[in-house]
Formats: structure tokens, sequence, C-alpha cells
């Protein structure tokens, strides 16, 4: 990479290379003063997220910008982080990663890290275009919006930090719970056909499911049409339990296919395309998703008796006038509390490098809305690692299996997946993260 | 022929109509002292040199004894009808400044340059096609010939656009004595396999999954070779135009074969992309800008086209222009090198699509079809051979004048980032070479200072000006069709330079050349800024394929 150095960075090359043999009095003072971070301010924390607000991929996950910066604004309210208050850039890409990029390198500059863009085609291309050159400028992209288990290759992505259990950890723990509930049924399974549907493939496989019937689709292609296609050909082939592993919209039109033309199924959402909000208001009939099976890592929208759930809905309510919580937006919520400690952990400076330092070393202790454990370390870049099961009822809301939440954990290779004991740090103190 | 296609395949050729009609300038028989005439203040000498190259040599009154001495491009070693180019045409007429948008009638830059004294000269050098080692006489004998008739003179500023980039570069190395600043507008640069690897790469996919009659290397000598080649660039034009047609149907090109029959399940279009994508073609273009799509960017119409159509057709729009070119730079270096040079018989374009496929994946259709299509291009597949070389040819290949990427002069480039014909992985390939031997020179002051104690800053020498397209410029008729009849975004085609852009290359290579140096300071940015591009140190366009990546 080509990278001109102001004079004064020259400086600091130099005297970091010539510490040991030059008196202190010999360099110029300007050397020592603390240079600017990108996004930093004495009184503002910039950060960006690309994220589609249009597009067919936009329902649901258009509400995540605006319920991330309900929650920072709620935190600047209360004192900011050290006394900055967080703003965050919002680009739209329209799940496009060509506009991804191009959003991306507009932030590169002026933001102090990416949080939560989403998609996962978005987040490979900006992370591989040299454009934006992620990991060659060391632009920290925190809490992505995607569970392809690849982003937690930290020698691939070492500035990346997912924090979804991944797509291949959510395929391998629904295999076993499909083994376990749905033995002997005729299986079907639609998938996006990119890296997002091959992790999910590999977990399947790794769990020893098969199916009868798998129907792939690009990136883009659903319709209610394409839906149509795919119901006829889950019915022609007679499964009895379809996953769907898409996004909302190609969710939405395959379970408004299943209405239309009377498919009677057992539908196993994935936790992309699983919001019931969402989806009902895409147009599908409650009927179809009364009764249907979803994943999640945290709590159920509807369950007030979670602190954290209140919380967010007590923020919501006063921040993000208008919206209603679903999980798009308790992710969103739980995502930017996880950033508000991150930034904290990073320092009363925070730079990009401190930033991923605080994550690397600190960021398993961080608090979070989700049952799973974070795993993230010096040494691993995974975060969540596990999912619970339930059903929805005919109000949408998600429901564990048998009434309370059992959560199930895996990693992204071989490994089995185990029934684990749910233990969480405690919500801080309304809402307001005091590590550091 | 597509009548627009032909104009803007064209603009690759044309500019060195310049001279024809719009500046009298004498021209002697032979190398000689240079014939001059005089009007309206300006003084315009014609004159041969000594390898029979035609040059032009203008200077105003007022000289202020800089001169700008340019090189043009690459011009077809030979005629090519159906453009309307002739080689002799080329030879008689010598352009001494850049062309704003490859207008022949605009000599803006020249007026410009003129009125503020400078001087100016150019020629057609003694030879057209690739003509590096040919030039680099011409240019050096060019500088003599100007100081003699002009002793005042005190700089030269050389500068030159895509081969004319890389002579100027060449010039610069092998002799920085002779200039004082370089500039490199759309420039080719390290080696010329880097430059025609992109386009035997798309011309073997071509062949491979559109129409096997594609010659596209290994062209016979003699008159039977350029009839190869016509026939090659009518075929490739003909296999566009029905891939632009298969948008709506999804039939493959009818001389498709065994790709047609295999692939059927896929649309041409993720076939073309791919091709474009293996082989380094940018995926925006003139009017493609791979982001935008008609009507409500809520609609499925919109994300369909910008996300599957667009880079499709960015490649087709791009592809056309750089696989007329690569025919006839092909054959013009088959025939220097003594045969086919080109060889991918090892090459894993898989590897190389590795962060493409999942940027392009919903444009490729998806996983499952870019197995498909990979598959299908596999070596062990007896449907789609790939293609080696003559023993020796490669040999010769790099045997031509190549660019060490040193940099010995105040040197500045101006790349469109989607350029199709000549990529601006070319100037990120002189870039990474800067990068390394400014690192080297910042550490050797740095040494320096641990004895002196005082640290002296090394003199920045580079400064990359990108001109970036927009994120989103297609647009649609009423009917949700694109437009393709409106003049190309900034920032893509080859050269596609306008005269403010040219004029602030100028200025900044003045103030280059005064310094001694070129650093990214707030002038230079500014001056960058009206030249329409922008210099980002954190900028970084793809390598050309031939390079790996970044």
């Amino acid at each position: 990479m080509f990278a001109i150095r102001s004079t004064k960075r020259a400086y600091l090359a130099v005297a970091s290379l010539t510490v040991g043999a030059l008196t202190l009095s010999a360099l110029p003072a300007q050397a020592f003063s603390p240079r600017s971070e990108a996004g930093v301010s004495a009184t503002t924390i910039k950060l960006g997220i690309t994220t589609p607000l249009t597009g067919s991929a936009a329902p649901g996950y258009n509400k995540v910008p605006a319920a991330m910066q309900a929650y920072f604004n709620y935190v600047n309210d209360n004192g900011g982080v050290y006394g900055r208050k967080i703003q965050l850039t919002v680009k739209d890409d329209g799940y496009l990663p060509t506009a991804a990029v191009a959003n991306a390198k507009s932030m590169s500059n002026g933001v102090l890290a990416y949080v939560a863009n989403l998609g996962t085609a978005d987040n490979n291309a900006i992370a591989k275009s040299p454009v934006v050159g992620l990991a060659t400028n060391r632009i920290p992209s925190i809490f992505i919006n995607t569970g392809y288990s690849g982003f937690a290759d930290r020698s691939k992505f070492p500035t990346m930090y997912p924090i979804f259990p991944s797509y291949m950890m959510e395929a391998k723990i629904m295999g076993q719970y499909i083994k376990e509930n749905f033995a002997g049924k005729k299986l079907g399974l639609i998938y996006q056909d990119d890296d997002f549907g091959s992790d999910a493939l590999a977990g399947f496989k790794t769990a020893g499911v098969k199916f009868d019937i798998s129907i792939p689709y690009a990136s883009g292609s659903q319709s209610a049409a394409t839906g149509a296609g795919w119901v006829g050909k889950l019915k022609a082939a007679g499964a009895e339990v379809v996953v769907m592993f898409g996004v909302s919209s190609a969710t939405g039109a395959a379970l408004g296919a299943s209405a239309a033309l009377g498919y009677k199924a057992q539908w196993i959402l994935g936790s992309v395309g699983g919001d019931a909000t969402t989806l009902k208001a895409l147009g599908v009939p409650a009927a179809v998703l009364t009764g249907s099976i979803g994943a999640s890592f945290l709590p159920g929208t509807t369950d007030s008796k979670d602190e954290y759930i209140k919380q967010f809905q007590d923020i919501n309510t006063k921040y993000n006038a208008g919206a209603s919580f679903d999980n798009n937006v308790l992710v969103a919520m739980n995502s930017a509390m996880l950033t508000v400690e991150a930034l904290r952990a990073a320092g009363k400076n925070p730079t990009r490098e401190s930033l991923m330092s605080a994550i690397e070393n600190k960021g398993a202790s961080f608090a979070s809305a989700a049952f799973s454990p974070i795993l993230y370390s010096s040494k691993s870049h995974v975060g969540y690692s596990g999912y619970w099961f339930g059903k929805y009822d005919s109000s949408g809301a998600m429901l564990p299996d048998g009434g309370t939440y059992s959560l199930y954990t895996t990693d992204s290779g071989a490994g089995g997946v185990v029934k684990a004991t749910i233990k969480r740090p405690a919500m801080p103190a309304k809402g307001l993260p005091n590590n550091s | 022929m597509n009548n627009s296609l032909v104009k803007k395949i064209s603009l690759l050729a044309t500019s060195a109509l310049v001279a024809v009609g719009l500046v009298t300038i004498p021209v002697a028989a032979h190398a000689a002292a240079p014939m001059c005439a005089t009007a309206n203040y300006v003084e315009s000498c014609g004159g041969v040199t000594s390898d029979g190259a035609k040059y032009a040599m203008m200077v105003p009154a007022n000289f202020n004894g800089t001169m700008y001495l340019y090189s043009h491009g690459y011009r077809y070693a030979i005629d090519a009808p159906a453009l309307g180019y002739k080689v002799s045409t080329i030879l008689n007429n010598p352009v001494p400044a850049p062309l704003p948008n490859n207008d022949p009638t605009d000599q803006s830059v020249i007026k410009y340059l003129l009125s503020q004294g400078y001087g100016i000269a150019g020629s057609t050098f003694s030879i057209e096609g690739w003509n590096t080692d040919a030039a680099l006489a011409t240019d050096s004998e060019l500088i003599s010939t100007f100081k003699s008739k002009y002793p005042n003179t005190k700089k030269v500023i050389a500068w030159g656009e895509s081969l004319g980039g890389f002579i100027t570069q060449a010039l610069a190395e092998k002799y920085p004595d002779l200039i004082s600043s370089a500039g490199l507008a759309c420039p080719a640069l390290g080696s010329v396999e880097a430059e025609l690897t992109v386009a035997g790469d798309f011309l073997w996919g071509m062949h491979t999954f559109f129409d096997s009659s594609i010659k596209g290397h290994n062209y016979s000598a003699g008159a039977a070779g350029e009839a190869e080649a016509q026939a090659d660039i009518a075929k490739i034009l003909g296999a566009t135009a029905e891939i632009k047609a298969s948008l709506t149907t999804n039939t493959w090109p009818h001389n498709s074969g065994a790709a047609g029959t295999a692939l059927a399940a896929i649309p041409p279009r993720s076939a073309l992309l791919l091709v474009g994508l293996m082989a380094g073609i940018p995926t925006k273009s003139a009017h493609f800008d791979a982001t935008t799509g008609p009507g409500s960017k809520n609609s499925a119409a919109y994300t369909s086209f910008a996300l599957a159509a667009s880079p499709a057709l960015a490649v087709l729009e791009n592809g056309a222009q750089s696989a007329i070119l690569g025919v006839l730079a092909t054959l013009d270096l088959e025939r220097q090198t003594g045969g086919a040079f080109f060889d991918n018989s090892k090459t894993d374009y898989a590897s190389r699509l590795d962060s493409d496929l999942t940027t392009y994946n919903a444009a490729l259709s998806g996983n499952t079809a870019i197995a498909g299509m990979l598959a299908f291009m596999n070596p062990a597949n007896p449907a789609a051979p790939r293609w080696t070389a003559t023993a020796g040819a490669p040999a010769k290949l790099r045997a031509l004048v190549q660019n060490s990427g040193v940099i010995k002069v105040p040197t500045v480039t101006l790349t469109a980032t989607s350029d199709p014909a000549v990529p601006a992985g070319n100037t990120q390939w002189l870039a990474n070479k800067y990068a390394a031997q400014w690192a080297a020179a910042k550490a050797k002051a740095a040494a320096a200072a641990v004895s002196t104690g005082k640290y002296a800053a090394p003199k920045q020498m580079f400064l990359p000006i990108w001109n970036q397209a927009p994120v989103h410029y297609t647009t649609f008729d009423g009917s949700g069709s694109p437009i393709t009849t409106t003049p190309a975004a900034t920032g893509t085609n080859h050269c596609n330079f306008t005269s403010a852009q040219w004029i602030g290359l100028a200025n900044i290579l003045a103030k280059a050349a005064t310094d001694g140096h070129v650093a990214p300071t707030s002038e230079m940015r500014a001056l960058a800024r009206k030249a329409g591009g922008i210099v980002d140190s954190r900028y970084q366009a793809p390598l050309l394929p031939f390079y790996g990546s970044n």
C-alpha cells in the first residue's frame, strides 16, 4: 500500500526508531503531542454503519440504525462515553456489496470504526476491497450483523469482530433439533446461495442432516413469484419439515406462498429471517407463522420480565418513537450496548487499536442480553456461540420450548452440540455501562 | 457495427489526428533543422527525427523556459478500416499536447499552455503499435532538438497518456536528468505482459464461453493474421450484442457451443461477468455503475438490475473496448515476439476470483452457478482447452522495455479508477513500488538521524491522483431501460479526461518541476480537486491479475 505520512507522523516514526539513541530534547516538541484519531474529537466519537435501508432485503433490517442511535442517544443524555457523545453515520447500501464498499470507503477517514455493518456479502466485499483497505488501514469493523463463520478467522479478517453465533453453529444446533424432533420426516431446505447459505450447508452436513430437497436462491432474486416456485418444488417433493435459511424478504416470500398455495409444512425459520414483526409487515398471515419454529440467541422480544428486554423497551419508547420493539430493534440495541462497553474499555482517548485491543482482552466480560457467553480473546474473534429454540404463537411472539430457555452451544467446526448453562452478566444499572 | 461502439472504439485511436487542419506546423522531410512559421505570437515548428518520427513544437513569444513534452498513447500498428483508422494518417500528424475527452478538435490544452508561456512538443514516434524502445529514442532526441532551437529552455516536463505514460515513466527512469517532472495519465506501467494478460484472459474467456471461433491469439503471419484479427473484432462485437439481448431471454449466443449447452441454466450475463472479473475488467463503465436500478429504490426491479444486471452490462460495455484493443495489440506484439506469448495453461482463475465471487455473487447467479462455470473452465475439461505460448515468445515479450518503478523525478499520475483499457491497477503497481522506495528513504533518513541528531525528512516524489467514478450515475428512460447515449461518467473510459483535468495536471506538474518534489500538501490537494481527482493516500486500486492481489 502507498501511504503518505505527514511530517508530524514521520517524526513520530523516527522517534520510535531512535528513542534509544537520542535525548528527548533533540526531538521537536510536536513529536510528543497526541495525534488525533479518526472519528474522535474532544466532544464526539463518530461511528459508521452501512446497511440496507432500501431494497428487497431492507424490510426489518432498516430499523437497525435508528435503534442503535436511540440507545446511543440514551447514553449521550447520560454523560456519553467519558464525556464524548456518540454519533452514528448511517449509509444505505440496499444490500448491494458494491454500494457497501462505496459507503465504507466514504466513511473510512471520518469514523473510529464501523459498527454493525449488515450482510455476509457486504461485509466480505468491504473486508476484501483494496479500495477500503479494512485490514491494511487497521479499521475496526465491530459487532457486524452477519453470522458467516469465516469472519472469525483472525488471519483473514484481523479487524473484524463478529458477534452473532455463526450460521454454521446455528445449522448444527438446528440439525440436532431436527434429528431429535423430526426423525423420519421428509426435509426441505431453502437457502441463500452464497457464503451465508454455504455456511449453513456446512453446519447441516456436520450435524448429519440430509435434506430431501434443497432449493438455493441467488441473493436479490426473491419475490412472490420465486416464493411460489419454491413452494411448488417443496410440495412436489413432499417435504414435511422445511428449513428457511434466508433474509426476511425471502422468508416472507416463502411463507406468503405457502399460505397462498395451501401448503402445510412445519417451518423452521433461521434467525436471520425470523422476525415476526417484519414477516407480518411483509404480508405473511399469522396463521402460517403460528406454530413455526424459530431460533434466537437473545431473549424473546415480549419477555418483559427479562431485565435487558425491559430496559431496551423503555429506551425504545423514549428514544425511538414509533418503532415497534422487535427482534431487529433488540439486536441493534444489544449491539449498541456492546459498542459502548467496547468504547469505555478502549480508554478515555480511544483509538482504533485500543478499541480492538479492548474487545479482544475484555470483550468476554461485556454485559449483554444474549444467553450465550462471548468468546472473544486475544486469540479468538468468535462472539456468541449458542441458540435456544421456540415456537411462534398467534401474536407472533416466539416463546421457548417448554416455557424456559434452553441454550445449546457449539463451535464452527466439528465440535458437538451441548446443552449449556445460562450464565449472563447482570444488566448495568439503568442500562448504562460503567466498565473500564 | 454499432455506430456508438465504433465511435467509442475509435476514440482509442483518433486523437493523433489533431494537427490536421487545426495547427499549421511546417514539416521537414527528413532529419534536419525544424521548419518554423510564426502566427499570433506563436512559433510553430515541424521536423523529422533521425529515426523518421515527425514532430511538432510550438513556442509562444513569451516563452518562460519550460517545455511540456507529450507522448501519445497506443495507436494500432495496422489499418483498421472498420474504425476509420489508418496508420499513415497517424504517422503524418504529430501531437504536441493532450486532447481533452479524446476530441481531435479540442485545442484548449494547447491554447492554455501557450497562453501561460510554456512551450510544447510531441511526435508521432517512428512506428505505431507497442513502440517503447523507439519512443524513448525519439523523445530524448526531441528534447535535444527543442533545446537546440530554444537555448533558453530551463525545464522539460514530460507527460503522456496510456502507452505514452509508460514511455514517460521509462524516460524518467532512463534519462532523469533530461526532465524535471513526469505526468502519467491513464498510464500503462510496469510490464506489457501484465497489460496483455488482461486482454488474453478476456479473449480466452470470450472464446471459451461465447464463440470458439474467436481466435484471440497465435495469429497467422502477414495479411492472413490481420484478417483473422479483423474477423475476431467482428465476432466479439457480435457475441456481446447477443449477450446484451440475452438479458431478457437468457439465450446463449449462437456460437457458444459446449458452454451454452453445459451452462444453459445460467444466464449468459453471469458468464460474461465471470470472464470480466477473471481478466480484471472494471465493473463500472461509462454508463453502468453497478449500484443503480430503475424506479423506486424499494422495488424489486431496482435491486435486481443493480445487483444482477448492471455489473454484467458494465463488463459488456468495457469489454468491447478492451477486447478490440486487446486483439490488435496481441497481433502487434505477436509479430514483435515471433509467436503467441499468452499462456494460461497454469492460471488458477478460481483462486484469482476469490473476493469477487462474494461481492458479485448475486450477479454471478449464486454459488451453484459459480461452481458450474468454474468447473467448465477447469483445465481438465476438454471443452475448454487452455492456450499455450509459442516457445521463445514470452521471453521476447519480457525483453521489451519495462518500467522498474523507481521514481527519480517528481511524478504525478492521473488515473480513472474504472478505466477499461488500461485498468487502474497499473498505477497501483507504481504506487506499491514507490511505497517501498519511500519507506527505504525514510529508514535511511532515520538511520542518519541517529548519528547526526537531526532528522532530514526525505522529499516525496510521487503523487497519485485518482479520478473516481461516482457511486450512482446510471440513468433510465421512462420504460426503465438504461440510457447509454449520455457522455461517459467521469472516472470511466480510457483517458477520458476533460480540459480542466489536463490543465490541472499540467499545473501540478509545473509546481512539481519547480519544487523538485511533489507532496500531498493542501495546495496540491486543491489542484487535484480542480483536476477532477482526489489525493487519497489510503486509496488502493485492485492490482492487475498478473501481479496478484493487493
